[in-house]
């Protein structure tokens, strides 16, 4: 068993562990995720530690590490030949910072949990079932395995939000888990497609392991999905496009991009504050990976004609994100509205096709991932003691918890992209790739770059004007007395505990981005190039 | 010197940079037990002694030197950061070091007993750090960094005092303007990575730099870098239209307002202009001369109508920003940073000054029974009695602003009208008017300085005037930086010809090279008119503010309109931000009816399209088996019915089926 | 003269009152009448049509071997009515229908 299957199976031997034991030991769950996350999580950094930097991943096996492939389903299906799925995981500069991320992301979110009441049975079981489908989906190679974990994610979110969620959390659960489904379900016709489209060299066969998708010369003449002369067409759109749009459409729900954003400030206010957390933390970041994974390499050719449209969808989620943020008065949906706009730049960096604007997006994804969990906790901090989050119902908390402010006037300057903090290497990466696109031939316009630019004057606007009108003033709460008690006790050891390590990393990023990009860099390269040759 | 201690400058200066941010590290960690602020105050103090001796006296005149280190690789290009010193850069260096000190002394009284302190102290010395890593910057990206890191340190401390609710509202503009100018600058440094493919100064700019192996720098993309460049130093050094957030920023602690809104980073924008100059064409050039002009008029104009003593000292920091925007523009950009220098230290000054009236007013407001605001000019007078120290200093200081001879502003000021006269003598036309502007804003400033003067220090007290025993000269710690910063707002400092700028060190450490011919005649006139018409107008200012021979109604449209700033802010408030704001709550509109609406539209028509298909399945498709069904079931009930058990009925049907088959077999 | 045909006359005439009383008769021994009529107008023609086959008198024979048949029949019958009424107290066919389930 190889360390990447260690690192996915492990919450699963939790969830089993968990359902074993008697509710008498009900205080043990929690116990046992905590372990379980904490091994994954110095697993994962152990991975990170030995990771070769020189491997360039993305569609060459040689270029993965701790690659695991292992035959699983193989089915002669006589005149349609053999059924081939590999049981078949590798990770490379992409998805291996990704996996880091996760495995901390799923510590912060246990953490977060710490004091959950209603039936802690389910609700840990549960959420380590997600985070095995998690980490299967950063290191599945075979587009089948892939799919499995994809859609294994969503059943416990749907609980989770579900059942632990806020009043509205049926119909916030059902918009979440449906919206995914209609992606992912076209997904699977796509999937099932490529299927048919591309053989293995080696056995002749059928195949569904995703870096034989990768190579024109695995495809089969006159194939749907056929890299050369193909003219199949549905409704006048070339067939590799309708693949290209269905896989975007399945991944930008995930992302989400505008317009298919609407269930996220829903599943974001009525989901628990630990699910919020897994849920901006990682679950978007699915999306964002996905693109690069699947849309962008195995349609490098649709790509590189159609990333105009890519970078337009990106600017316009970028300030209608913004935008939105700017009206809200939840602060949870606020912050949700803003993870649409910095999840906006992500698109926008990989649609500019540059070296500088990918590596700008992978960078804003894990920086999202760190802030936005850190703003959703804080958040939850706040909800926990009042049970309100309006913006409005707050005035002057500076004075009363002055700690529980500093961390959140870090928190909200890390995001609006302060520098010595990870956002602002992610967006200004992104718009320095965005205008060096033209110059470059890629075929973003320079205006692109600038209209994403006044996002992040959006979202130092959003951001600063919380601030001022919740934090700063005269303190005036809407729950008066009873409320400024709750409020007395500040941030208390164990949010500190969580917080300052994720605000530290969110620094350290920022400061010394190289031990992020050291580990990417050769991977983009070798997509950009993988790209450039259809420019 | 440095022989002595065998310490390279580019550690040194290193050194200058790191020492701020170790006691802004110590006060962050140390929190409220640390008020005394000796640390941040050894560290700057040991910065300046260290940038004076090892840096400044090791670079200034001689060859430049750099370090560069490489910081992170994104793809394959390697961005580094560095160390860039030259003689630009360690003599900004050198001022910020030189101004903070000051500052930082002067703060120990001003703020004591301040519930924050320790806060005040921490963020002090970022503002340092990050000031200080902002001038000796080999890299943009780095430059951007620290750019962006001054501006929240001036966020933090604008917004000192959290709880006053103007305080939070004018450091939430202030960043948001200067946010748009940093925009501009990122999208400069983009221009300039698409061009060169680097963000290293000395690889763009150094001798056998990108920029002189055959780059145009008329280029579309050229000029998008100019203009992104200036936007950014437009609203960090308050150039027309982005201004509007300096006066407010005037809510933080004087000595702030000081160090970082009159001497040190809103005259970053300069000092970024003049580090890049070269990247700049004609057409940038020339925008950047008539922002300058338009910025150093209508900051003059506005600060004739203020009564706030920090709000005039506020605009006139804005109006002499224009003058060296001007400089910058029409080539002189050695005139920038000779002015850039001299106004740190009078300009400083001013706002200490000014910080120690406030100060007293305050303290007298403690014991007063009425409420009054203590920084508005028509509260005080007469004040010379009580503060003849305090007053000496703030002449001097005011002089030095107007431009009067032996101070130092006569010689920069000189340097930048005279220049631009031969400027627009050389380009002809309609940039004549630019220098007759700028004699015409010098004759302003004069006025509004005079007037500040003149109504703070003369006349009569105009409060209670039991109130006057409470007034008291500042304390010592107060006092002696005034005196320092009064020194070196004298010509000696800078040049030992007190009547011609061209002896100024400052000038000839630069020796830019100027485009346009020296006309010798100009540099007895503009000086002399200069001198006279400033003399006239405090004449005129003695005459309206000391004898109360006011002529104008202080109604008039004129006053009113300099005082309201144009309507500029409420034109901002109402306009820009109520758009912006009226904007996304449409959008959230939008959202929320039409996008989500249509997420739920769709679901909702499903749902009605399943009622459809459920009423089709109970009714059609079920109905059709439960009519077959029902068919079958009623047929057999009739049949059943001749199953009734009697004989003679069996009998009867028989009977009927044999006749019937009868009747059959014979009709066939 | 009289021929075959007054013989089947007669026979249907007596056929359909011994089917009448069959069907419609509320009384047991009344249809067992109706059957023994209904025999006796098959042996009637029998008889008559015995005319036809004069070496071995077929008809005849028959008719006496219905005769003897009939005699058995109505024995056996009145045997069953007896033992149903004995068993439903009544002898009405209409009030005896076991046979239905």
């Amino acid at each position: 068993m190889g360390i990447l299957s260690l690192l996915i199976f492990l919450p699963l031997v939790a969830t089993v562990l968990i359902l074993a034991l008697p509710m008498t030991l009900r205080q043990s769950y929690k116990y046992i995720a905590l372990a379980i996350t904490l091994i994954q999580l110095i697993l994962s950094g152990w991975l990170y530690a030995n990771f070769d930097n020189t491997a360039a991943g993305i569609n060459a096996i040689e270029g993965f590490q701790y690659v695991e492939q292992i035959p699983w389903i193989r089915l002669n299906l006589g005149s349609l030949g053999q059924l081939e799925i590999d049981y078949f995981l590798g990770v490379d500069g992409i998805s291996l910072p990704l996996l880091v991320l996760s495995a901390f992301v799923m510590l912060m979110a246990i953490g977060a949990s710490w004091n959950t009441e209603k039936s802690p049975k389910g609700y840990f079981s549960l959420i380590m079932l997600l985070n095995m489908a998690v980490m299967g989906i950063f290191c599945a190679l075979d587009f089948f395995l892939f799919y499995i974990f994809y859609e294994v994610m969503l059943l416990p979110l749907y609980f989770l939000i579900g059942i632990w969620g806020g009043a509205n959390r049926e119909y916030a659960a059902i918009k979440f888990f449906i919206y995914t489904l209609f992606g992912s379900v076209f997904m699977l016709l796509v999937i099932v497609g490529l299927y048919f489209s591309v053989i293995n060299p080696i056995s002749g066969a059928h195949t569904f392991n995703m870096l034989y998708m990768m190579d024109p010369n695995n495809y089969v003449d006159g194939s749907f999905f056929a890299w050369f002369n193909n003219y199949n067409e549905i409704l006048h759109i070339p067939a590799r496009d309708i693949g290209f749009i269905v896989l975007f459409i399945a991944f930008a729900i995930k992302v989400p991009i505008v317009p298919f954003h609407t269930w996220l400030p829903d599943a974001h206010v009525e989901a628990p504050t630990p699910i919020s957390i897994i849920l901006a933390g990682i679950l978007l970041k699915i999306g964002g990976y996905g693109i690069v994974r699947v849309c962008v390499s195995i349609f490098p050719d649709v790509v590189a004609h159609s990333n105009w449209w890519l970078g337009l969808i990106g600017v316009i989620s970028i300030l209608y994100g913004a935008f939105n943020a700017l009206a809200q008065r939840d602060l949870k949906r606020m912050i949700a509205y803003s993870s649409v706009s910095h999840m906006g730049f992500v698109l926008l960096g990989i649609a500019s096709l540059t070296v500088e604007g990918i590596s700008g997006a992978m960078f804003q994804m894990i920086s999202h991932g760190f802030l936005s969990a850190a703003l959703f906790f804080l958040v939850g901090v706040l909800y926990d003691r009042v049970h309100d989050r309006n913006i409005y119902n707050f005035r002057g908390l500076a004075t009363l918890m002055p700690k529980y402010t500093g961390f959140i006037a870090i928190a909200f300057f890390a995001s609006l992209g302060l520098p010595g903090f990870s956002a602002f290497i992610g967006e200004a990466f992104v718009i320095i790739g965005t205008f060096n696109s033209e110059s470059i031939g890629t075929g973003l316009p320079r205006w692109m770059a600038i209209a994403g630019s006044i996002g992040i004057l959006l979202s130092a606007a959003y951001f600063l004007w919380t601030l001022q009108r919740m934090f700063f003033g005269q303190t005036r709460l809407k729950g008066g007395e009873q409320w400024a008690i709750a409020l007395e006790g500040d941030v208390n050891c164990r949010e500190r505990i969580i917080l300052f390590p994720t605000l530290a990393i969110a620094l350290i990023l920022g400061v010394m981005p190289s031990l992020f990009f050291d580990k990417l860099n050769s991977s983009v390269l070798n997509l950009v190039s993988m790209v450039s040759q259809y420019l | 010197m440095g022989a002595l201690f065998n310490i390279s400058p580019i550690l040194a200066s290193a050194l200058v940079v790191v020492l701020p941010f170790i006691a802004f590290l110590y006060q962050a960690l140390r929190g409220k037990k640390s008020t005394s602020g000796n640390i941040s105050l050894i560290a700057i103090i040991l910065s300046a002694v260290i940038s004076a001796s090892f840096v400044f006296a090791e670079i200034w005149g001689h060859t430049p030197q750099s370090a560069t280190y490489n910081w992170f690789t994104i793809g394959t290009k390697t961005f580094t950061f560095g160390i860039l010193l030259n003689n630009l850069t360690v003599l900004m260096q050198l001022i910020v070091c030189v101004i903070a000190v000051p500052v930082h002394i002067y703060s120990r009284s001003y703020m004591k007993g301040d519930n924050g302190i320790h806060r005040y102290w921490m963020y002090l010395s970022l503002f340092c750090f990050a000031m200080l890593g902002l001038t000796i910057s080999k890299n943009l990206l780095m430059m951007y960094i620290f750019w962006e890191l001054v501006g929240f340190a001036s966020y933090l401390l604008i917004g000192f005092w959290f709880t006053k609710e103007a305080a939070v509202q004018a450091n939430k503009k202030a960043f948001i303007v200067n946010r748009i100018g940093d925009l501009g600058f990122l999208i400069g440094i983009a221009a300039v990575f698409s061009t060169f493919g680097s963000l290293d100064l000395v690889e763009i700019l150094g001798k056998d730099g990108l920029f002189y192996q055959g780059i145009d720098n008329n280029t579309g993309l050229m000029t998008i870098a100019g203009l992104g460049f200036f936007l950014g130093a437009m609203a960090k050094s308050a150039q027309f239209p982005l201004h509007i957030w300096l006066p407010d920023a005037m809510e933080g602690p004087t000595s702030v307002s000081s160090l970082i809104h009159a001497a040190t980073m809103v005259a970053a924008g300069v000092f970024l202009l003049s580090s890049l100059f070269p990247l700049f064409n004609d057409n940038v050039l020339v925008f950047i001369a008539i922002i300058g002009t338009i910025t150093a008029l209508s900051s003059a104009y506005f600060a004739l109508g203020q009564y706030d003593i920090k709000k005039i000292l506020a605009f006139s920091t804005v109006s002499q920003l224009g003058y060296m925007m001007v400089a910058v523009g029409i080539g002189a950009w050695d005139a920038a940073m000779f002015h850039l220098t001299t106004h740190a230290f009078f300009k400083c000054l001013l706002f200490l000054c000014a910080g120690a009236v406030i100060h007293e007013m305050a303290h007298a407001k403690a014991h007063s029974t009425t409420d009054y605001d203590p920084q508005d000019l028509r509260n005080m007078g007469g004040l010379r009695r009580q503060m003849p120290k305090t007053f000496i200093l703030m002449t001097v200081a005011s002089l030095a602003l107007a431009g009067f001879p032996l101070t130092s502003g006569f010689l920069s000021k000189d340097a930048i009208v005279i220049s631009s006269f031969e400027w627009a003598i050389d380009k002809g036309g309609l940039f004549i008017t630019i220098p007759i502007i700028l004699v015409l804003v010098s004759i302003a400033t004069a006025f509004y300085i005079g007037r500040l003067i003149f109504k703070a220090f003369f006349g009569e007290f105009r409060l209670d005037k039991s109130l006057l025993p409470h007034l008291h000269e500042a304390p010592k710690t107060m006092l002696y930086p005034m005196v320092f910063l009064g020194i070196c707002s004298l010509f000696f400092v800078f040049s030992w010809n007190p009547i011609s700028y061209h002896g100024a060190a400052i000038l000839d450490g630069f020796s830019v090279a100027y485009i346009f011919k020296e006309i010798h005649s100009l540099h007895i006139i503009v000086p002399i008119t200069l001198t006279i018409t400033a003399l006239c107008s405090w004449w005129v200012g003695y005459r309206w503010y000391v004898l109360d021979k006011y002529p104008l109604n202080p109604n008039s449209k004129w006053i009113t309109a300099a005082q309201h700033q144009l309507g500029m802010n409420d034109f901002v408030n109402n306009k820009i931000v109520k758009g912006t704001l009226t904007f996304s709550n449409w959008a959230y509109l939008f959202d929320k009816y039409i996008v989500d609406g249509l997420v739920n539209s769709i679901g909702h028509i499903v749902k009605i399209l399943s009622q459809v298909a459920s009423w089709f399945d109970k009714y059609i498709v079920d109905g059709l088996v439960n009519t077959i069904a029902g068919t079958a079931y009623y047929l057999g009930h009739l049949l059943r019915w001749v199953q009734n058990g009697r004989l003679q009925n069996y009998l009867g049907f028989a009977l009927t089926v044999v006749l019937i088959g009868i009747i059959y077999l014979i009709i066939r | 003269m009289i021929t075959l045909t007054h013989f089947l006359v007669v026979s249907a005439c007596i056929f359909c009152i011994g089917l009448y009383a069959v069907l419609a008769k509320r009384n047991a021994i009344l249809i067992l009448v109706g059957i023994e009529l209904m025999i006796n107008a098959a042996i009637l023609n029998f008889v008559a049509f015995g005319r036809y086959d004069k070496i071995n008198y077929g008809g005849q024979v028959f008719a006496l071997f219905a005769i003897v048949l009939a005699a058995a029949a109505v024995a056996v019958g009145l045997a069953i009515i007896l033992s149903v009424y004995r068993h439903y107290k009544t002898i009405n066919p209409d009030n005896i229908t076991d046979l239905r389930d």
